[in-house]
């Protein structure tokens, strides 16, 4: 940032900048009086602002028809996002047409910076970011999200269903 | 010689030279699948497509001679438009589940696809679907619609093993590599066919999902696992060591090693591995660091009967290891109760006619001349002997790196336990036995071959250096420290970097083994 230092009488003097501020702030505090509606501010936390479902808040992991993980455990999120702060441990499917499928799967909330990256990575939209935003916790709480965090959240009702589905893909002959 | 060129690069090749092989000398790139240089040519896969001016059609390079004055290229419209169709029709069937497939990062499809194919695919029909995660035994998976049948595992199976498992089965689209009768594939060579696939057909279970390829380094090192002294890769990361492959070495293992070598980065990895120095004896163990310990075992040495003392030493050290030891025990022991611990005496001239030997243990030779050097000449027996009459007190042992190939280790341990007043345990390996012995023990952990430097001499007299390429026990010294501390000298002890951290992404690019 580049701090541009003017040397007029209205900088220099303590008074004139004082005073056209003060009258900025009582011009709209009797504005916003007579025209409660359109103030801009909210009474947080009684009053929620809604986002935009396109809002790039907390992950998702989608799941398929069963109810199990989409997620392939390819580990492209993994490695294309910037703060590293997801661990996947990938293991073997009993079922063959699966093959691969994470058995743990883990977001350190705090060092993620909400990019996007792992989303736009995945090969079969098993992971998105949803429109939550608001999730505080306290000093001792597991901001290390698990499977069990970003899958099956009461919020999410059972799990949000994945676009990608096999059985399609293979009625298609892909 | 013949003169030719290629790419307008002249180079002079011996007779008989394929174009492919001129191709590798001249330093050009070029497409292929199914040629290996260890391996006969095939040509099935048509994609090492070559102009040859002169020539109205193209050729394959594999299986063309080089005739003097050639010019070749694979620079023209024509080859490179043969070329990208031809990947397109060993993709018409191929699954592309990247995503799940182990091969992705080193995969000859996606390499040669980004170098040569780069086109549109213009298949409308389904795929013909074969099977997946077709198990072939302990070792190995084989998903058939992932094969691009390159029949370099039969291939390899036939001119190499000789053990003949694999096959082609079926015809046209619908040909799938299997084993007659569904035998599994337990030969000792068995994973190589994994490293010459060039897709991610085949797999080695030992790996399967453990890591992506991108995730890990490579360095190149001498496989400890026995005489023959493989040339090999470690792959490994923060989170220590995950695979090995063989590194070409024509005096040597040439392309290949065998399945045991694989098992050697367990050896070194931090579970099996002695991590702190101990002293004290079944119960009571003292812990501290190597140095401390070797420290320790100086200041007690004033102490000890100096011919009442003895040294047992293991094929699995250095040649710089051994000198050290030697000299540290002439100027402080003096006498010549030096033996030759040999793992498994029945066993230790066998051969299996390719590369594993019955001696499972490094650097024998290199041993026998210190051995010869020092002349210390003493046998076995007449250690059992000494032990027997009580007339050894103090055993310096310089034991094991892989505790697997020493069957007799917990029972010579224990015997010591009882015979001994003292024991000087000098390993990398963790050892159950040793923490239950009844004398005063001092156990030192030992760095592997892949913490220190070192030359080991293979059985052939071949001299190998190998490198120090990353600490995974920081405080664990190599045996030439231990002898210094132990000899009571000031020694800065020297050590490579830790692995520590998150594992990193390492780009990697043509690393397969095309
Ligand atoms: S949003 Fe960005 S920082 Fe957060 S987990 Fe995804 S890729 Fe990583
Ligand atoms: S969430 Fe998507 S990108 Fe991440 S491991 Fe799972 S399948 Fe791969
Ligand atoms: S073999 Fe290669 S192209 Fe095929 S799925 Fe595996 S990584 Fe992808
Ligand atoms: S399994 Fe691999 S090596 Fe064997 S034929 Fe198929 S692609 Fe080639
Ligand atoms: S046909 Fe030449 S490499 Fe396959």
């Amino acid at each position: 940032m580049s701090i541009v230092h003017k040397d007029t009488p209205s900088t220099k003097w303590y008074l004139p900048g004082i005073l056209s501020g003060m009258g900025l702030t009582i011009k709209k505090l009797f504005y916003n009086l007579f025209h409660r509606k359109k103030m801009p501010t909210l009474n947080y936390p009684e009053e929620k602002y809604e986002y935009s479902p396109r809002f790039k808040g907390n992950h998702v992991l989608t799941v398929k028809k069963d109810g199990s993980l989409r997620c392939t455990a390819c580990m492209l999120c993994a490695t294309n996002c910037p703060a590293d702060c997801i661990t996947i441990v990938a293991a073997e499917h009993e079922d063959p047409t699966v093959e691969k499928y994470p058995i743990h799967y883990e977001i350190d909330i705090l060092r993620c910076v909400f990019c996007g990256f792992c989303e736009e990575a995945c090969p079969v939209d098993a992971i998105r970011m949803g429109p939550e935003w608001q999730t505080p916790g306290l000093a001792d709480d597991n901001f290390h999200y698990d499977i069990q965090r970003l899958a099956y959240r009461p919020q999410l009702k059972g799990g949000i269903l994945s676009r990608v589905d096999d059985e399609e893909r293979h009625q298609f002959g892909l | 010689m013949l003169k030719c060129k290629i790419n307008g690069v002249e180079v002079e090749v011996k007779e008989g030279t394929t174009i492919i092989e001129a191709f590798k000398i001249a330093g050009q790139k070029i497409a292929h699948y199914c040629w290996h240089p260890g391996l006969s040519v095939a040509g099935v896969c048509r994609l090492c497509m070559v102009e040859i001016k002169g020539q109205p059609r193209l050729q394959i390079a594999c299986n063309t001679p080089v005739q003097d004055g050639m010019e070749i290229t694979n620079q023209s419209e024509q080859v490179k438009e043969t070329v990208r169709w031809g990947l397109d029709f060993h993709l018409i069937n191929h699954p592309l589940d990247c995503p799940i497939c182990d091969q992705a990062g080193e995969c000859g499809l996606q390499d040669q696809y980004m170098e040569f194919g780069l086109y549109t695919p213009e298949m409308a029909e389904p795929k013909v679907k074969k099977h997946k995660v077709v198990d072939l035994g302990s070792k190995i998976v084989l998903d058939t619609e992932r094969c691009i049948l390159c029949s370099r595992c039969v291939r390899f199976t036939a001119e190499v093993t000789k053990t003949y498992e694999l096959g082609i089965f079926n015809r046209g689209d619908r040909s799938e590599i299997g084993t007659f009768e569904n035998k599994p594939l337990e030969n000792n060579y068995a994973l190589n066919t994994v490293d010459i696939c060039p897709v991610g057909a085949l797999t080695s279970k030992d790996f399967r999902f453990r890591q992506r390829v991108w995730y890990l380094q490579e360095r190149e090192s001498i496989c400890t696992g026995c005489s023959t002294g493989c040339n090999i890769k470690i792959y490994f990361n923060e989170e220590g060591l995950f695979r090995i492959r063989p590194v070409y070495n024509e005096k040597v293992n040439g392309y290949w090693m065998c399945d045991e070598g694989r098992n050697i980065y367990k050896f070194v990895n931090k579970e099996n591995r002695l991590l702190k120095a101990k002293k004290g004896r079944k119960g009571e163990w003292l812990e501290m660091e190597g140095g401390a310990a070797a420290k320790d075992v100086a200041h007690h040495f004033k102490s000890l009967d100096k011919e009442r003392i003895a040294l047992v030493v293991t094929g699995q050290f250095s040649n710089e290891e051994y000198e050290a030891l030697f000299q540290f025990y002439k100027k402080n022991v003096g006498n010549d109760f030096v033996y030759h611990w040999i793992n498994n005496k029945e066993s230790f001239e066998d051969f299996d006619g390719l590369l594993l030997r019955g001696d499972r243990n490094p650097n024998t030779k290199g041993l026998l001349q210190k051995l010869e050097d020092y002349r210390y000449e003493q046998t076995w027996a007449h250690l059992e002997e000494n032990l027997k009459a009580g007339k050894i007190e103090t055993l310096i042992v310089a034991g094991p790196e892989n505790p697997l190939w020493f069957p007799d280790l917990k029972e010579k341990v224990q015997q010591w336990g009882i015979q001994l007043s003292h024991l000087i345990w000098l390993s990398s390996a963790k050892v159950q036995a040793v923490d239950e012995v009844e004398c005063l023990t001092w156990q030192i952990p030992l760095k592997t071959f892949f913490e220190k430097d070192g030359t080991y001499v293979n059985y052939q007299g071949l001299e190998q250096k190998s490198h120090r390429i990353a600490t995974i026990v920081p405080g664990a010294l190599s045996l030439s420290e231990a002898a210094h501390l132990m000899a009571g000298e000031e020694y800065k002890v020297d050590m490579a970097p830790i692995l520590k951290g998150p594992k990193k992404n390492y780009y990697v690019h043509r690393r397969g083994y095309l």
